[in-house]
């Protein structure tokens, strides 16, 4: 609709909150991060040192490690827990009696907090009374009994990234939802040539929500890069830093007052987050088109 | 024969599926939930033996020892008040959007929603001076601010596609009328854009709620911390009562679990209309 002259004000004072608030919030702190990157700020003074911190981070292997962890949580979202969450998807789009239970059901990870589900998480790993081992003990691997998962150097990452499968829910969620935009026509003639169900689930659904599965993992790669909360209260980054991830450690950067080296490794992060965006929006483009 | 043989073995290998995950998400729940009701002891012991009293000193225990009212009553001031916020100011900015067209709209829509695909946690130290220098450290409000414009870009992109799924119609005539911006805002649009509204809004309060490292960072004292941050801290602070941290956690969960069985529908249709479009 076209506004009259004198509603322009209007539409100024109504836009008005919103941009600055994304001002002060979004494109301040972006400025901001990549400015104070190029200084050895400590909260006091700052001075400008180049591409100094650039340098120190990438000489430090927790840092390195800290990278590489993140990937491994994404590579696993991305090979494990998505193509997972298209299985369970594609099953509850048969729609058979209580599928929607079953829906909720496994959403409900994902509506609760973080911090809650680490701490969760942290007391089923835990040595003594945790649940996990009594499992295991329970089925036969003794060896497991008193096992500190997440102490020991060897399982605490994966415990850590073995835990994050309980959020297959949020992605089989957004996929169902696409099945259901799938006209009845295809099955109908599935049906006259005899199709059995599986192949109707391999050659009909699963081609037809390509597209929202290429979505789940760009948003698996997101949220997996920007974790903090399991890191840092399961295991705050140890055993000897084998479990460290970006965010942690930009955390122990601010609280060690090394603000211009944690805004260095913000920048990086967000670097890496733009370059596996882009490279998925790519793989994405050229899926859709073949 | 054989047709009827792997039939079958697919709706089992389908229940199996099913089924596994189904216990993968909710028995650590119910787990914690029967822990939160036995004692230390007893905690040590078989994990399906059920408490020989329920407990439920523990929870009076937590909400008393760990002030963990207060804590509650700070996690719903802030949640609420970000929460109308950000969907007063979201909603505002959409329907400017949606219904107007003015200079540098779509570029606006653009920026704000490429938001959304900001790593956030990214700018812990930005954040940290920003609200250290409006003096709003270990405040409410530098929370409520903090959270409000963090969800911002979801609830715009949420509420701009529902205000362009209302006819403009409804809309037009009222302009014939001669009713004025501020009053088709919300004599109008409001009204109709009621389940937009709940969608958005459901979204940004469990998002406020389940907070936990702006919390952590923004905050210092007992008065003013969340509920988020509240039963982290019981790991410190009572290094032996597994039983009263497991009561503070399910304490933490119930608000967002209960917001999301109330409003189920309304989540799960905003969550796949804001992502598939995406």
């Amino acid at each position: 609709m076209k506004i009259k002259k004198d509603e322009v004000i209007w539409l100024l004072i109504f836009i008005a909150p919103a941009i600055g608030l994304f001002f002060l919030f979004f494109i301040l702190p972006i400025l901001f991060l990549f400015i104070t990157s190029f200084t050895n700020w400590d909260g006091i003074s700052a001075e400008f040192v180049g591409f100094e911190n650039y340098v120190k981070l990438f000489n430090k292997k927790t840092f390195i490690r800290a990278i590489t962890n993140n990937l491994y949580w994404c590579l696993t979202a991305a090979i494990i827990t998505v193509p997972l969450a298209l299985i369970i998807a594609l099953l509850l789009a048969h729609r058979s009696r209580g599928w929607k239970v079953f829906r909720t059901v496994l959403f409900i990870p994902q509506v609760v907090s973080s911090a809650a589900i680490a701490m969760l998480w942290a007391a089923m790993f835990n040595s003594e009374y945790g649940l996990v081992n009594f499992l295991l003990d329970y089925i036969g691997f003794s060896d497991y009994q008193n096992h500190n998962w997440l102490g020991n150097v060897r399982t605490a990452n994966a415990a850590l990234i073995g835990f994050s499968l309980c959020y297959v829910g949020y992605f089989m969620v957004i996929m169902l939802a696409k099945t259901a935009s799938i006209s009845d026509d295809y099955y109908d003639a599935a049906n006259i040539d005899g199709a059995s169900q599986f192949q109707k689930d391999v050659h009909i659904t699963a081609p037809l929500i390509k597209s929202t599965f290429f979505l789940c993992i760009i948003l698996a790669v997101i949220f997996n890069l920007r974790q903090f909360e399991y890191v840092y209260l399961m295991t705050a980054g140890g055993p000897a830093n084998k479990t460290q991830v970006l965010v942690v450690y930009i955390w122990n950067e601010l609280s060690v007052q090394r603000l211009g080296r944690g805004n260095a490794a913000g920048v990086i992060m967000i670097g890496i987050g733009a370059l596996l965006l882009l490279t998925l929006r790519k793989l994405l483009k050229s899926e859709t088109y073949n | 024969m054989q047709r009827d043989l792997s039939v079958n073995f697919y709706i089992i290998f389908k229940w199996v599926i099913i089924i596994s995950f189904v216990f993968y998400a909710v028995f650590p729940f119910l787990w914690l939930v029967l822990a939160s009701l036995k004692t230390n002891a007893e905690l040590l012991d078989d994990p399906f033996k059920l408490p020989e009293v329920f407990q439920f000193k523990n929870y009076s225990d937590a909400i008393q020892a760990a002030g963990l009212g207060r804590l509650i009553i700070n996690s719903l001031v802030i949640s609420t008040c970000a929460t109308f916020l950000n969907i007063l100011f979201a909603s505002m900015c959409a329907f400017a959007i949606a219904r107007h067209t003015f200079w540098g709209k779509n570029v606006l829509f653009l920026m704000i929603t490429a938001g959304i695909l900001v790593p956030l946690n990214a700018l812990i130290i930005p954040y940290f001076a920003i609200i250290n220098f409006l003096n709003l450290y270990d405040t409410r409000l530098g929370l409520i601010l903090v959270y409000c414009s963090v969800g911002l870009p979801v609830s715009t992109f949420i509420l701009t596609e529902f205000f362009k799924s209302i006819p403009k119609e409804i809309e037009e005539a009222s302009f014939l009328d001669g009713s004025n911006f501020v009053s088709r805002y919300f004599r109008i649009m409001l009204p109709l854009a009621l389940p937009g509204l709940a969608t958005a809004g459901t979204f940004q309060f469990i998002l406020c709620w389940n907070e936990f490292i702006y919390a952590m960072l923004l905050t210092s004292s007992t008065d003013i911390r969340t509920i988020q941050f509240g039963i982290s801290y019981f790991t410190n602070q009572f290094f032996s009562d597994y039983v009263g941290m497991f009561a503070a956690v399910v304490i933490s969960i119930i608000p967002s679990i209960t917001v999301f069985i109330l409003f189920q529908e309304r989540v799960i249709t905003g969550l796949t209309a804001g992502s598939v479009k995406g």
